[in-house]
């Protein structure tokens, strides 16, 4: 329904991927992390990213610095065997670190491919909520020229330490949405692992 | 003659394209997937998803494109807060059937100040004023009273969409006064280009992200189809979780105390 902004939606999940929070499933409950910690992490992780988006160098010289904030705060492993949902199990091993590892690429393409659209961003954040999964630390992103957008981060604790797991915008679900991107397209490919990492192997370039 | 002849070939297409084909029961966790994803008729979606992609690519996001390259952003701000307060009617009579008076005086009173103060509603006066919009329509309104939102449909230029939604869609445009304004010249002329107006409005807010999903998602209509659905779950639970009392704050500390 145009009248009511329904589509909205779509691109603002989208917008926070690029932004580097994708979101996932992952192992571990929210009890053992607490709100604070979970603000602390998306503060800080908000600070590094954007001294690095705002700093000099090009788009390609940035990845590394990209790369080693994404893989210290997002548990992208599990995001990613979260993605896969019931086809994890009929993979093999060997499909498994292919895909994971196409999964790291896609999210740091994702990020490095829209780095312009971040530059100036500024955010708040809200008070950290104990919910469903995890921590949720509300925050509102603010990009020059564009309308505000309210991001919530899920944080729980994953291998002993807090790590994003989710952002939900416009309450939609990152990793809810990119499974179903998956899933619909293993279906419609004969259930056939192989055919999505050829297709996320073209997406990666 | 043309047009007719363009219909039979769509709805040509579209019997062809049937219904899905749920997987054997020997799958059970593809059958679980396939009873989630209530798409029954995904192939017959899928054509009208490439028809409403084929108008998109061709002639709404040019337009949009377009509109906020010729136009102003802070002309276009005012341009949307027009367009938002000519909704308030249809938003109110939502809020009141769905038996949120507070929300249905959020609104009463965006209409009265926006209109006046606003100048017509071109200045979003209520909102510094702390009357924020917010979202209802007759289908969230469908879904307060209990009614499911049955399978998937895409339609042709409204996009996602589902029965109850679709229900919504005639329901709200019967429920708004400028419906029934009438016939004549300039009546008409103003209700078609809020229509346009509303269509450019939203689709040039949506530019950069819609390409986003358009380029990152590897099945695009699936993954429109998950984040409407999400969406519209979130928009429901938002009026169900609004239960602020119906006496405002300023009567309680009001001249009787």
């Amino acid at each position: 329904m145009l009248t009511r902004r329904t589509l909205l939606l779509s691109s603002l999940v989208l917008a926070a991927t690029a932004a580097g929070a994708s979101g996932g499933y992952a192992q571990g409950s929210a009890a053992q992390v607490s709100p604070q910690q979970a603000s602390q992490l998306i503060d800080s992780t908000a600070k590094r990213l954007i001294a690095v988006i705002d700093g000099p160098g090009s788009a390609e010289q940035k990845r590394p610095a990209l790369q080693q904030i994404i893989d210290s705060v997002v548990a992208v492993d599990e995001i990613g065997r979260f993605c896969l949902g019931r086809h994890w199990r009929s993979a093999s091993p060997d499909e498994q670190r292919d895909y994971l590892e196409l999964f790291h690429r896609v999210l740091l393409n994702s990020i490095t491919g829209h780095l312009g659209d971040y530059r100036g961003i500024t955010y708040t954040l809200g008070r950290p909520l104990p919910g469903e999964g995890g921590v949720q630390v509300p925050s509102t992103m603010n990009r020059p020229g564009q309308p505000s957008a309210d991001l919530t981060w899920i944080v729980a604790d994953v291998g002993g330490g807090p790590k994003i797991i989710d952002v939900v915008a416009a309450g939609t679900s990152m990793r809810l949405t990119q499974r179903s991107d998956y899933d619909s397209y293993l279906v419609h490919n004969g259930n056939n692992v192989k055919a999505l990492l050829s297709a996320l192997k073209r997406q990666v370039g | 003659m043309r047009a007719c002849r363009l219909t039979l070939l769509m709805a040509g297409l579209v019997l062809l394209a049937g219904c899905a084909t749920p997987p054997p029961a020997s799958d059970p966790e593809g059958v679980a997937d396939y009873r989630q994803t209530n798409d029954p008729l995904e192939p017959t979606n899928r054509v009208l998803y490439a028809v409403n992609d084929g108008i998109d690519a061709a002639i709404i996001r040019p337009l949009a494109v377009g509109y906020t390259y010729a136009v102003p952003e802070v002309l276009r701000t005012h341009i949307h807060n027009i367009l938002d307060n000519l909704n308030n009617p249809v938003i109110l009579a939502n809020d009141m059937m769905e038996g949120k008076p507070r929300r249905a005086g959020d609104t009463m009173m965006r209409l009265l100040i926006n209109t006046t103060l606003g100048l017509g509603g071109i200045f979003d006066v209520a909102d510094s004023m702390g009357y924020t919009a917010h979202d209802a329509d007759f289908g969230i309104t469908l879904a307060m009273w209990g009614v499911p939102d049955g399978p998937f449909l895409f339609l042709p230029v409204f996009g996602p969409s589902s029965p109850r939604d679709l229900t919504g869609y005639g329901t709200d445009f019967a429920i708004d006064p400028f419906t029934w304004t009438g016939t004549t010249t300039p009546w008409l002329l103003f209700d078609y280009s809020r229509y346009g107006m509303t269509v450019i409005d939203i689709r040039a807010s949506l530019i950069p992200d819609l390409d986003k999903v358009k380029e990152q998602a590897l099945d695009p209509y699936a993954t429109f189809r998950s984040l409407y659905r999400q969406h519209r779950k979130a928009q429901i639970e938002q009026v169900e979780h609004d239960t602020r009392a119906t006496v405002p704050l300023w009567y309680d500390h009001g001249p009787a105390q």
